[in-house]
């Protein structure tokens, strides 16, 4: 296994609704490598979002701690956090922009303060062309469908080169073919640029082609395991002697 | 249903021995949970009714101690039939749940068995997950080849039905931990199962 890039160790997360509180993350602690896609499964309401923003920093966890290339986010400056955030973290949202841009102006848009409107709209163009959009750098979210949209999205997220990805639902209403392309693409960004994804699905389906799967109940992380051999013995178990024919 | 036409469609893909397509069985429909017999059984079911047939047989190895292997193609009765199968429209299965009925038919006094019930049905779930998991990194889909797109789609039939299963299970132990924990009325009973619930969680994570 390649190095660890971020690292989750015990993290809880708690929140308060008047004095009742509502355990989100309990003693949660993860891995993701270089080069590696590690799927957080839950149902809606489960803490998915939360864990990638903990992951980001964006929040602070209660109880334990988040790493970055081995850096505790809780000891960085708030400068050298947003740093870290603009050149090591991208993040894949299923919400185009707000405003009505072209796609080329949305996915330029991170770059322009390090780069300028020139160089953000050649690294945004290049982006848009590693994920097969070129031809929809002129349109606008509202006209895309939600294939193209989720490929917008991971372009928009990997235009700055990030080292993580934080990828939120990035297959919601897609069908199967279009689901297994945008999971190709993100495999084949994980083996190219050696990125690091956590990637947050509300649907099993679309965790199947992770490098790792972990499900999230009840505030737990949890690592689907070999069951308990079957009752009635595998299938395979049946003697190999062949009948005679 | 038997394995007749699983049998049947595997022979009409490409002949092979008893072992072979126990094997690839296991390997497409390994969820459906086919008795071991099963497999041997369809295959004689098959013969009688002329739907396949032998086409030779396949030496024992160098030990020559165990029986040949015969291996069994598809005769044109067994592709029409096969195809007829196809096109017939497949009935709803019933959904008879052992778990359903316990749910149903349960007293406050049984809220801490069946809470481990529903515990122990959520690890089993999650190990379906885990060889289905395990059955698509040795096959990932092809969005651009037929059979891949044919097998993911059965797959996903079969994730879907786990994933909702789960789902419905994790609401199922909310709320019945929430019973447990309940002031109001709760017994000494209530609250010791919550108690334990909350440890088995802790159970579930070094899984």
């Amino acid at each position: 296994m390649a190095d660890v890039l971020l690292s989750l160790d015990a993290v809880s997360k708690s929140y308060w609704r008047g004095p009742s509180e509502l355990r989100v993350l309990t003693d949660a602690s993860l891995d993701v490598a270089a080069g590696e896609l590690v799927a957080v499964w839950g149902k809606r309401g489960a803490g998915k979002t939360t864990l990638l923003r903990i992951a980001a920093g964006l929040e602070a966890p209660d109880r334990g701690s988040v790493r970055f290339d081995g850096a505790d986010l809780a000891r960085l400056s708030e400068s050298a956090h947003a740093r870290l955030m603009r050149e090591q973290v991208g993040w894949v949202r299923r919400s185009g922009p707000s405003s009505d841009l072209a796609m080329l102006d949305y996915v330029a848009l991170p770059l322009l303060i390090d780069h300028g409107q020139r160089g953000a709209h050649g690294r945004a163009s290049e982006a848009l062309r590693r994920v097969g959009m070129s031809d929809c750098a002129g349109q606008r979210w509202s006209s895309l469908s939600d294939g193209e949209r989720a490929l917008v999205a991971i372009a928009h997220g990997m235009a700055r080169t990030p080292r993580l990805l934080l990828v939120d639902d990035p297959t919601a209403n897609l069908g199967l073919r279009e689901r297994e392309e945008v999971l190709q693409l993100l495999l084949s960004l994980v083996e190219e640029a050696n990125l690091a994804v956590l990637m947050a699905v509300p649907d099993m389906p679309a965790a199947m082609r992770s490098h790792q799967l972990r499900a999230l109940s009840g505030g737990r992380l949890l690592t689907p395991a070999a069951p308990p051999a079957p009752r009635g013995g595998n299938i395979l178990d049946f003697p190999r002697s062949e009948r005679s024919a | 249903m038997s394995a007749k036409y699983a049998v049947l469609g595997l022979v009409i893909e490409r002949p092979g021995y008893g072992y072979q397509l126990a094997q690839r069985l296991e390997e497409r429909f390994g969820c459906s949970e086919f008795a071991p017999s099963g497999v041997y059984s369809a295959l004689d079911q098959l013969s009688r009714d002329s739907f396949i047939r032998s086409a030779g047989e396949m030496g024992a190895g160098p030990s020559r101690r165990a029986a040949p292997r015969t291996i069994y193609e598809a005769t044109e009765e067994g592709v029409d039939h096969f195809e007829a199968w196809m096109l017939e429209a497949s009935p709803t299965p019933p959904l008879r749940d052992e778990l359903h009925m316990k749910i149903a038919l349960c007293r406050p006094v049984d809220l801490p068995r069946l809470i481990d019930m529903v515990h122990g049905q959520e690890l089993a779930c999650m190990g379906r997950l885990h060889d289905l998991k395990q059955r698509a990194d040795e096959d990932p889909a092809d969005p651009h080849e037929w059979s891949s797109l044919m097998r993911t789609l059965a797959r996903d039939a079969e994730v879907a039905v786990w994933n909702a299963r789960i789902e419905w299970l994790q609401s199922a132990r909310e709320l019945l931990e929430q019973l447990c924990e309940e002031p109001e009325g709760a017994s000494s009973t209530r609250r010791g199962a919550a108690a334990a619930g909350r440890s088995r969680m802790g159970h579930l994570q070094v899984l």
